[in-house]
């Protein structure tokens, strides 16, 4: 009998951020004639489309009992290379050369930076015993301000339709950033359920002691994961780029925290070891229709962070109770 | 598996990682001389001279063709719907749109930036000072956007048709413009139809007598 209802407390936890979509959509839906409709449904999908890039791996750092608050500031950094180096390319006056970059190449360099980033918090991490916290932080604030030498504080703008393509195409009947999306979380849940370095990351977050003891080589895997975070976001940043025409200096600020929000709302632990990318996917559409609902029933903008923020603190404070039933 | 085969293997495997990135390298990158390219550049979209051509071939004409002030405040007053259906112009999507708009009135102050009118029982702004934005450019409906491949072309028509009054139309006026003369003037004005003013009216002239 208590093993039943202890499989059916299980059960309604997992489901928790199915039935809060559900109950969100109902309430949105009544309030607003506009909520239920076509345009609003690609469009909501096109807007979380980034954020479920950044927060998958964001998920995969947060299993591992990490953070990563930098995501928003290498979004910015590769978008604005990629833009820089596919509009402008790279002069060297003194050889008389210029290297031009194809979109291809634009873009590529776009995710080895993001990449490359994402590989120094990890070493930060690992090699410097930095917390996480704080080595991303410092991340965050370079990042940031490496985008603003980059930029030079403008916006690098017109990048043309074939890079707009990526942000504001379509490909069989559905926005290309949703199918970008979509390709990184089948991606992710293969990664996280059917590899070696998956088990090892759900091994870490639940007791990275024992992980080590086990002979899992805990540093490998934590960079490894950090510098897929760093490229999730540079991913990311291509389809904020390529939707707006344009890198700003600016972009992605505020995105790790409705990164962390997804995740913690999609029931991955912050202490790690518990959690899984299809949960992250379904706390990112939460946090996009709750943003879209705002939006369409004219709540004002300071009103929209003091919503999101309870939410958050609801998630985290449901994700404790649970955690001390189990 | 024997220490040979595995060798193997890990051969094969930096082989094909070798070659994705020459295969990639190869379609990222190319290779020009810098005089080449800059030489190119210097011949791309001249936005000053499409604006003077604009600003002459485009625009002045159409300035007989522009709405009565007054008629226009009338009719936004009573059904701001139609008025901005009828009259209003933009190239963006939004609710910001313009308006190429005519009128006489008389000069009741004239301040650092701005020179202030009145125009039958409306009071309103030329502004003299800071000509920024797209009115000038969007006002007419006749500047076509999808002749345009990026939006810095468009946006620097916009600045260039901005200096074209900024320096050609506002200084003769300026140097003599006085408290109580009466002007003639065609010009462009911002609305938001989502926020509709009428109190603070500021037009852009495009031609002042």
């Amino acid at each position: 009998m208590q093993t039943t209802i202890d499989s059916q407390k299980k059960l309604l936890s997992k489901l928790q951020p199915l039935i809060a979509l559900f109950v969100l959509c109902m309430v949105i839906g009544l309030l607003s004639d506009k909520f239920f409709t076509v345009s609003n449904f690609w469009n909501v999908l096109r807007q979380i489309s980034v954020n479920i890039c950044i927060s998958t791996g964001m998920t995969l750092v947060v299993l591992m009992a990490g953070i990563d608050l930098s995501v928003g500031s290498v979004l910015a950094l590769s978008g604005a290379v990629t833009a820089g180096l596919y509009k402008s390319g790279i002069e060297f006056p003194t050889q008389n050369l210029f290297v031009g970059f194809t979109l291809l190449g634009g873009i590529l360099a776009g995710i080895v930076v993001g990449g490359l980033l994402g590989f120094f918090n990890g070493v930060a991490i690992t090699r410097f015993k930095v917390p996480p916290f704080v080595a991303t932080l410092a991340m965050l604030t370079v990042a940031r301000g490496l985008t603003m030498l980059w930029t030079q504080g403008f916006p690098i703008s017109g990048l043309g339709k074939d890079f707009a393509f990526l942000g504001t195409g379509w490909f069989l009947g559905v926005p290309v950033p949703v199918w970008i999306s979509a390709l990184v979380v089948v991606l992710a849940i293969l990664l996280s359920n059917k590899t070696k370095i998956g088990r090892y990351i759900y091994a870490i977050g639940g007791n990275e002691n024992a992980a080590r003891l086990s002979g899992i080589n805990i540093n490998r895997v934590k960079v490894i994961v950090y510098t897929l975070a760093g490229v999730l976001a540079a991913v990311g940043g291509l389809m904020v780029t390529s939707r707006l025409d344009s890198a700003q200096p600016n972009a992605g600020t505020g995105y790790e925290l409705d990164s962390i929000a997804a995740v913690v709302i999609g029931g991955t632990s912050l202490s790690g070891g518990k959690g899984s990318i299809g949960g992250t996917v379904l706390g990112a559409i939460i946090i996009g229709v709750l943003n879209n609902g705002l939006v369409l029933l004219n709540v004002s903008p300071f009103w929209q962070q003091v919503v999101k923020g309870l939410v958050i603190l609801i998630a985290v404070v449901i994700d404790k109770a649970n955690t001390k039933n189990h | 598996m024997p220490h040979s085969e595995k060798k193997n293997n890990l051969t094969i495997k930096y082989l094909l990682g070798v070659g994705v990135v020459l295969f990639l390298g190869y379609h990222s990158v190319y290779f020009k001389k810098l005089d080449e390219v800059k030489n190119v550049a210097n011949k791309k979209f001249d936005a000053a001279a499409y604006a003077q051509k604009f600003f002459t071939s485009t625009l002045t004409p159409q300035l007989a063709n522009a709405s009565g002030i007054q008629e226009l405040i009338q009719l936004l007053t009573i059904s701001k719907d139609q008025a901005f259906e009828k009259y209003a112009h933009a190239t963006a999507v939004g609710s910001i749109k313009y308006f190429l708009v005519k009128g006489t009135g008389t000069i009741t102050a004239i301040n650092e930036d701005e020179v202030n009118l009145q125009v039958g029982n409306q009071s309103l702004t030329l502004a003299t000072e800071f000509i920024y934005g797209n009115a000038i450019r969007d006002a007419t409906g006749l500047f076509d956007i999808t002749t345009f491949t990026n939006t810095t072309d468009i946006n620097n028509v916009s600045a260039e048709l901005n200096k074209i009054v900024k320096n050609k139309v506002i200084p003769p006026f300026r140097a003599k413009d006085k408290v109580g003369d009466n002007v003639v003037f065609t010009g462009v004005m911002e609305l938001n139809s989502a926020r509709l003013n009428l109190d603070n009216i500021e037009v852009i002239p495009v031609s002042i007598q």
